[in-house]
């Protein structure tokens, strides 16, 4: 097959508007399956992460956007005297829109102490001491500062919060990226007065061995009486109940990512039904020369699939690029999800593309292999 | 044993309700080397022997043996290799692979046979040189005359060393001057390079540069003239 190389390449380059129609077509289609599948697994990844059902998020009872939990940051001390429970970070969050949005900015403020122990960042600019020395210090993820232009030494308000930038992070978790986090004590008193000696949530590290649902259970019980009642559960369901309406709208989403296969799919096949009707004396010329009719299947097959995996090069390659470099994520009451390009997705996208090639190829390959040589010939 | 030996060959077609039959029990003989002209009319037949015989179109009945193979017990796959290593087909209409560079037209046949890049060059250098197209080698079809096109598709009928070639009309479609040019490097083919030719034409004089002349006439062989007869089937022509 190598050696026909040229003439498939070639076969492809003669109606070269054609081809290049396609391949568009099929980096589109490409572009957006990528883009999806990016929402799709982060998502995932929000909900299933290992670490994530280890971990549990206590919240005030029937709250659910950050601005409306208001508990007493004492909870944490008779959490952490709880069986099952290792650590307890008291958080307060605080984010410029709850709806769902692209453009949300969610602070966490922790206790300094306790940050760089909970959350696996590394700082790629700026420096650590710098944040443990100034109170209204803030590290900044590096999806927010991507997107917004941010750097070292700026100083920018979101809403009443005021902070100066000392650091800009990657952090092991994607979605952790498009937040930013501050001294526990700064955000509760850039809130107001009111909210000293508040949190919004905590974050509940277990002892191995510690079953989480039973510990929720026993958190939820310890404050069902007040003064402010509780519900906890893991991070990934916390996160998961959060997400649910942005859940349902990624499960369309779906049928988005399906919709472009079809697209591709049929984009494909009409290109090489066009390109076969075109050459059916070519092929007969071919079969007379002594090609086989398995051959000219292939060669078919070959000028379908590289239609396909040409455009999947392009879109994979522009939507990979745009989750690089974009910083894009959306999110809902103080939650993100990060969109991330993946070896995974790539390679997702290509078999996709490839398969789509394939199948769009079959039919017209098995038609040019059919062809009766002496009938087409007189067509000539 | 003669190289292609054809024997109560018949091929059938069935044309709306009716059955044409412009192939009835025909049997021939042609010898290694032998230069073979076959004329008839329009639906007499020739195109339909001269496809059996290039193993390009099966007959109903009937048997094909070339260098003792008898072609038309041969599977499809199997047809398609035999014709690669076996026959040279020179089209009317050349039949040229319009993306490809002449070089690259003539050396098609060769991509099926097992040999090296190297050999391949030299072949087509060669079988370029025999149609003196070396230096038309990098065009493509749409920037050469007919003439220069017929030239390079005689060049890639010739570039495998075929068995036999076969030539369906092959100035047909040329102007007379041209034709008598291609006509001529076909007789070299037949006279200096020893190939065995089997030329179909409805035109008497280019059947007469063949040393042997046969006739299809509905349905049935003839010899014409040339050399000894070796067709089957009644010397004239009967209605089928």
């Amino acid at each position: 097959m190598p050696k026909f190389a040229p003439y498939v390449f070639k076969s492809l380059w003669r109606h070269r508007s054609r081809t290049l129609l396609t391949v568009s077509g099929s980096a589109v289609a490409l572009f957006v399956f990528c883009f999806v599948g990016s929402v799709q697994r982060g998502l995932a990844r929000l909900t299933k992460d290992q670490a994530a059902l280890r971990t549990l998020v206590v919240f005030q009872e029937n709250r659910f956007c950050p601005a409306t939990s208001r508990l007493p940051e004492d909870y944490a001390q008779m959490i952490g005297q709880l069986p099952g429970v290792k650590q307890v970070v008291p958080i307060a969050v605080f984010t410029n829109n709850c709806r769902a949005s692209l453009e949300v900015v969610v602070f966490h403020g922790l206790p300094p102490d306790q940050l760089r122990a909970v959350r696996q960042l590394t700082l790629r600019s700026g420096s650590w001491s710098d944040f443990d020395t100034r109170t209204d210090a803030a590290v900044v993820g590096q999806a927010v500062a991507q997107r917004r232009r941010i750097q070292v030494g700026d100083r920018f308000t979101i809403g009443d919060v005021t902070v100066s930038v000392v650091g800009i992070f990657r952090s092991a978790a994607p979605a952790e990226d498009s937040y930013i986090y501050t001294h526990l004590e700064f955000l509760q008193r850039a809130r107001g007065k009111n909210s000293v000696g508040v949190v919004t949530q905590m974050d509940v590290h277990l002892h191995e061995g510690a079953h989480p649902d039973q510990v929720a259970a026993a958190i939820d019980a310890r404050f069902r009486h007040g003064p402010v009642a509780t519900t906890t559960r893991s991070k990934g369901v916390f996160q998961r109940d959060t997400l649910a309406d942005l859940a349902e709208l990624i499960g369309l989403a779906h049928w988005l990512a399906c919709a472009c296969v079809g697209f591709l799919l049929a984009l494909v096949a009409t290109t090489t039904v066009m390109a076969v009707q075109d050459r059916i004396q070519e092929h007969a010329v071919l079969q007379a020369i002594g090609l086989r009719p398995g051959r000219i299947f292939r060669l078919v097959l070959a000028e379908s699939i590289l239609q396909s995996l040409g455009g999947a090069v392009i879109g994979i390659g522009a939507g990979l690029a745009l989750l690089a470099w974009g910083g894009l994520a959306v999110g809902a009451e103080g939650v993100t999800i990060a969109f991330r390009p993946s070896l995974d997705l790539a390679l997702s996208g290509a078999m996709v593309a490839a398969a789509a090639g394939f199948l769009a190829g079959l039919v017209p390959g098995w038609q040019a292999a059919r062809t009766e040589i002496v009938l087409a010939l007189r067509q000539g | 044993m003669a190289l292609v030996e054809i024997r109560k060959l018949t091929r059938q077609f069935r044309k709306g309700g009716e059955v044409i039959t412009p192939l009835q029990e025909v049997s021939l003989a042609i010898e290694r080397g032998e230069f073979v002209s076959l004329m008839g009319a329009s639906g007499s037949g020739k195109s339909t022997l001269l496809n059996a015989v290039a193993g390009i179109d099966r007959p109903t009945s009937g048997e094909i043996v070339i260098e003792g193979v008898d072609i038309t017990r041969l599977s499809r796959g199997a047809l398609a290799d035999w014709r690669a290593a076996h026959i040279g087909y020179i089209f009317q209409l050349h039949n040229l692979i319009p993306v490809l560079t002449a070089y690259e037209n003539v050396e098609l046949p060769l991509l099926l046979l097992p040999l090296s890049a190297a050999e391949r060059h030299k072949r087509v250098e060669i079988a370029l040189e025999a149609v003196h197209l070396r230096d038309r080698a990098h065009h493509y079809p749409r920037q050469l005359s007919g003439g220069q096109e017929q030239r390079v598709g005689i060049a890639r009928a010739i570039v495998a060393h075929p068995t036999i070639i076969v030539a369906d009309e092959p100035t047909g479609d040329l102007d007379a001057d041209t034709a008598e040019q291609i006509l001529g490097l076909v007789q070299r083919l037949n006279a200096e390079l020893g190939m065995t030719l089997l030329l179909v034409t409805h035109d008497p004089r280019v059947a007469a540069l063949a040393p042997r002349q046969l006739r299809l006439e509905r349905g049935r062989l003839i010899e014409a003239g040339g050399g000894e007869s070796r067709a089957g089937g009644d010397r004239h022509p009967r209605s089928v």
